[in-house]
């Protein structure tokens, strides 16, 4: 059984979507077979052959702080957030780092980005935009104090981020961790799902008439609780959450594969992890989005994993009434999941004839497929499936007793840093990225670029019937985490596909290519969006033409935080390699600088007009762009491949003191948290640090924070402790520069970067550079923030 | 339109719109084999395109008139009103 450390509890749900404004409206609407599609009211449906949504419709949407400052995505969260933290019986927690919010999303602030581009170019609008915006308001709300991520797996997010704060709760990361997905209804992805000729334009018919999806839109919550804090505390507890599985397709950027042999993989996993028997789940809520590609190769799947084990197992996809909610999907289906499992009651798929049962039986046997009409059952286990653009697939258990789930069982071995690919502004590998380092480059203009050529593809193989479909963030990636594999030796076969994972951090992830998404149909019309162009839009895309490229099967997760994003993917795949979940992970950084982009930075009025030097006081930073790949994996692991080893990745922590989403000033002192709690994670000591490898880019809000937080971490001895500032030769590549300031520790640790321009902070906080030899250094620390006051640190040692 | 105007119009489509490498695609290339690995997503892109460009629609034909810039051409000549 369960150890109880390891037990997550689920205390509170929250939910809106076009059947419900809250979970009792909608578990009634979906007990009477209430569908929420109708003709859309809120979009410009003009020569476009579907025209039906599932639209929330709640005029309280805008009874939250400051609501001029959130997209409609962060609007729906915070709404079902509220109400999963009252039905839970929590309030604000003041801080807390014990307290986690993690939200999934596919298109996040997509209506904050069009309102922007059609109306006048308002600065106000910007911060709304990302993804990040979303898990770091909904932190803000409520004074969550813990690590606050958000998933960007598109429509496998919601599921995900469930898993992920299972994970954290499981790893004694966090007590309390607010779970779910939001996304909203917009024109971006209306109109690319028309490219891709994907809506049906009868409304979606999961599993039956099978011609297309139904774009929804809404937000679920899932307040996931750790057994000891629900009980001390008397909480509701609605049911365990178990296991979770999650893999990459390796196949196609949009469709899935028709074997669903990955899909089949994730459940496995998701059944594996909870230590239960395939027959103990009662209930599936599929994915179910309508499209023919999905639903065969879920058919096939379920056929294939229950089999003879379970052949009367029930399913469904509630897609029929709430529409494909995107990235909200697997929260509110997660509601569903678990609303099903406490009440006894399978949830049906709706709008079959007769005739249309029939044609179902032909292709699934005796599986329960429900029908039209809810039905009694008693259930002891129902399990959610999504799947997403960029091959993922997710799944996830809910149960009444508490399984046997497997965690933390690798988590006394030791992490090895294998390979490590670089592309930046001064070089698109490793040895050129050294070269440069030793030249003492710095950035050529205050934007700066990371040129992908023929000749990066040429040299590592990849064709041009692969590149030719990569945009900018794509190309950077690819290239990265190709150039990490091989730099660690690593050949991924199909062998070992399934035993390595990637997780990338990005900050802005899709923003730009879905803003050039909406530049087009503001020309053409939703009907003339491109199909080509769409797949960009998502956040988890170049995450996926890495999986695709390589050929890695296993976990896959896309984390957009803003920059600490690119050390986040360090620490979570830490903890999955600790999980016993793979046993190498490739953790990277991607950002990228379109036009777009630096515009953005100057309507904010953080870009700086010439090249800025770390703590020089300045009004801006320099803006950049690239991708920083590095492989984990466990020492066996990396011993039995004759792998050579730069360092060891020793422990990871976050902090958070909630200020304003676009905001940092005030929210310092969570650094100090982040580095004391990578410290403890790590067993070290702050006087065995040896060097920093920090975040300082020039803009005097942001190194401030930095100085401070050092002064008071490290006392007496930051004087003479070297910081190393990466940021200083390639400007602020976000998410790529923080994975970067990792990987620059890792090269001097591994003997390959000897000596490197460091900055010291005086006592009385002057700032003066010199070049040291780093051969000497045991153990580095890295760090990182992003806005709205989250900071990570990482610690790396010989 | 002369056809060898229109083959090239397809040809910079091909290379602006779906990323292919002028260099390797002739007229004669096949499009969706190994070399230029055109897929069903980049099929919707060219129907798109044939409909806007030359009012003529792909849509349902089969598969055979997509097998390169000059199948796609005698497509359009043949269709064209």
């Amino acid at each position: 059984m369960t150890s109880n450390n390891r037990r997550c509890v689920v205390s509170g749900l929250g939910v809106i979507c076009a059947v419900g404004n809250n979970v009792e409206e909608t578990w009634n609407n979906a007990l009477n077979s209430v569908s929420g599609i109708h003709k859309t009211t809120s979009l410009d449906t003009k020569n476009c052959y579907a025209d039906l949504a599932a639209e929330v419709n709640c005029d309280t949407l805008d009874e939250i702080e400051c609501p001029d400052e959130k997209d409609r995505a962060s609007k729906l969260c915070i709404k079902a957030m509220k109400e999963a933290l009252n039905d839970a019986g929590l309030g604000d927690f003041a801080d807390s780092s014990r307290v986690s919010v993690i939200i999934g999303s596919c298109v996040g602030g997509v209506l904050s980005i069009e309102k922007y581009h059609r109306g006048g170019r308002d600065a106000n609008e910007i911060p709304k935009m990302p993804i990040a915006a979303i898990a770091s308001q909904v932190a803000e709300s409520c004074h969550a104090g813990g690590i606050v991520t958000n998933v960007g797996n598109a429509c496998a997010a919601g599921t995900i981020s469930i898993a992920l704060a299972c994970d954290l709760i499981r790893a004694g990361k966090a007590d309390v961790v607010i779970a779910g997905g939001s996304d909203s209804f917009a024109s971006v992805p209306y109109s690319g799902f028309l490219s891709l000729h994907a809506l049906d334009e009868n409304g979606c018919s999961p599993f039956n008439h099978c011609n297309g999806i139904t774009l929804g839109e809404g937000a679920g919550i899932v307040i996931v609780e750790s057994l000891e804090h629900a009980e001390k505390r008397n909480a509701k507890r609605y049911c365990e959450v178990l296991g979770a599985g999650v893999t990459s397709d390796a196949h196609h950027i949009t469709a899935p594969r028709e074997d669903g042999i990955c899909l089949l993989e994730a459940m496995e996993r998701a059944v594996r992890n909870s230590g239960i028997k395939k027959s103990d789940i009662g209930y599936l809520n599929a994915h179910g989005t309508g499209t023919g590609k999905n639903d065969n190769a879920e058919i096939n799947a379920f056929l294939k994993f229950f089999g003879d084990e379970n052949p009367t197992l029930s399913v469904s996809s509630t897609k029929v009434m709430t529409g494909h909610c995107l990235g909200a999907a697997g929260a509110i289906e997660a509601v569903f999941s678990i609303k099903a499992l406490t009440t006894n009651t399978v949830l049906p798929t709706l709008n079959y004839s007769a005739e249309d049962s029939e044609a179902l039986k032909a292709k699934v046997g005796n599986m329960d497929y429900v029908q039209n009409k809810p039905r009694s059952k008693e259930l002891e286990c129902v399990m959610s499936n999504n799947v997403a653009f960029g091959g993922t697939n997710a799944s996830i258990v809910f149960s009444k007793k508490p399984g046997d789930v497997q965690s933390q069982v690798a988590k006394d071995k030791k992490i090895a840093v294998t390979g490590i690919g670089i592309v930046s502004p001064i070089g698109n590998s490793k040895e050129v990225y050294l070269e440069s380092v030793k030249n003492g480059k710095l950035p050529e203009s205050a934007s700066v670029h990371a040129t992908v050529t023929n000749d990066d593809y040429k040299e590592l193989g990849i064709k041009m019937a692969f590149y030719r479909k990569l945009d900018n963030l794509g190309q950077l990636q690819t290239v990265s985490g190709m150039r990490a594999l091989k730099d660690a030796n690593f050949t991924v076969t199909e062998d070992n596909a399934k035993q390595i994972g990637i997780i990338v951090g990005t900050s802005e992830g899709g923003l730009g290519a879905t803003y050039d998404f909406q530049e087009l149909i503001t020309e053409e019309g939703n009907a003339g969006g491109s199909a080509f162009k769409f797949p960009h839009t998502v956040y988890n895309a170049a995450g996926g033409y890495l999986s695709i490229l390589s050929g890695i099967k296993g976990y896959g997760v896309t984390i957009t935080t803003g920059p600490l994003s690119g050390l986040d993917s360090i620490g979570y795949s830490m903890n999955v390699i600790h999980d016993g979940q793979e046993d190498a992970m490739m953790a990277t950084g991607t950002d990228e600088n379109l036009p777009i982009i630096t515009e953005l930075c100057q309507k904010l009025n953080v870009a700086a007009d010439k090249v800025v030097e770390p703590y020089s006081d300045s009004k801006g930073f320099v803006v950049g762009e690239g991708s920083v790949s590095v492989i984990l994996e466990t020492e066996d692991y990396a011993k039995a491949r004759g792998a050579k080893v730069y360092c060891y990745a020793l422990g990871y922590g976050n902090g958070r003191k909630n200020v304003k989403f676009g905001h940092i000033s005030g929210s310092g002192e969570a650094l100090d948290i982040a580095i004391n709690d990578a410290l403890k994670d790590a067993g070290v000591s702050i006087d065995e640090i040896d060097a920093v490898c920090g975040f300082a880019n020039g803009f005097k809000k942001l190194d401030d924070i930095e100085k401070a937080a050092y002064a008071r971490v490290f006392g007496d001895k930051l004087a003479n402790l070297p910081l190393f500032q990466v940021k200083e030769r390639v400007g602020e590549g976000r998410a790529a520069t923080a994975t970067l300031a990792a990987a620059e520790a890792a090269l001097m640790l591994g003997g390959e970067l000897d000596s490197e321009n460091a900055y010291f902070i005086a006592n009385d906080g002057s700032v003066s550079k010199k070049t040291v030899a780093t051969s000497g250094f045991k153990k580095i620390l890295v760090t990182s923030f992003a806005t709205g006051g989250s900071y990570s640190a990482v610690v790396l040692g010989k | 339109m002369a056809n060898e105007e229109m083959k090239s119009k397809l040809k910079a489509f091909f290379m602006s719109d779906l990323g292919v490498d002028g260099d390797v695609l002739n007229y004669d290339t096949p499009l969706f084999g190994e070399e230029i690995g055109l897929d069903s997503v980049d099929s919707l892109e060219i129907i798109s395109f044939v409909d806007d460009n030359f009012g003529v629609s792909m849509t349902g034909v089969a598969k055979e008139n997509f097998q390169s810039i000059d199948t796609i051409a005698a497509f359009i000549e043949k269709n064209k009103a």
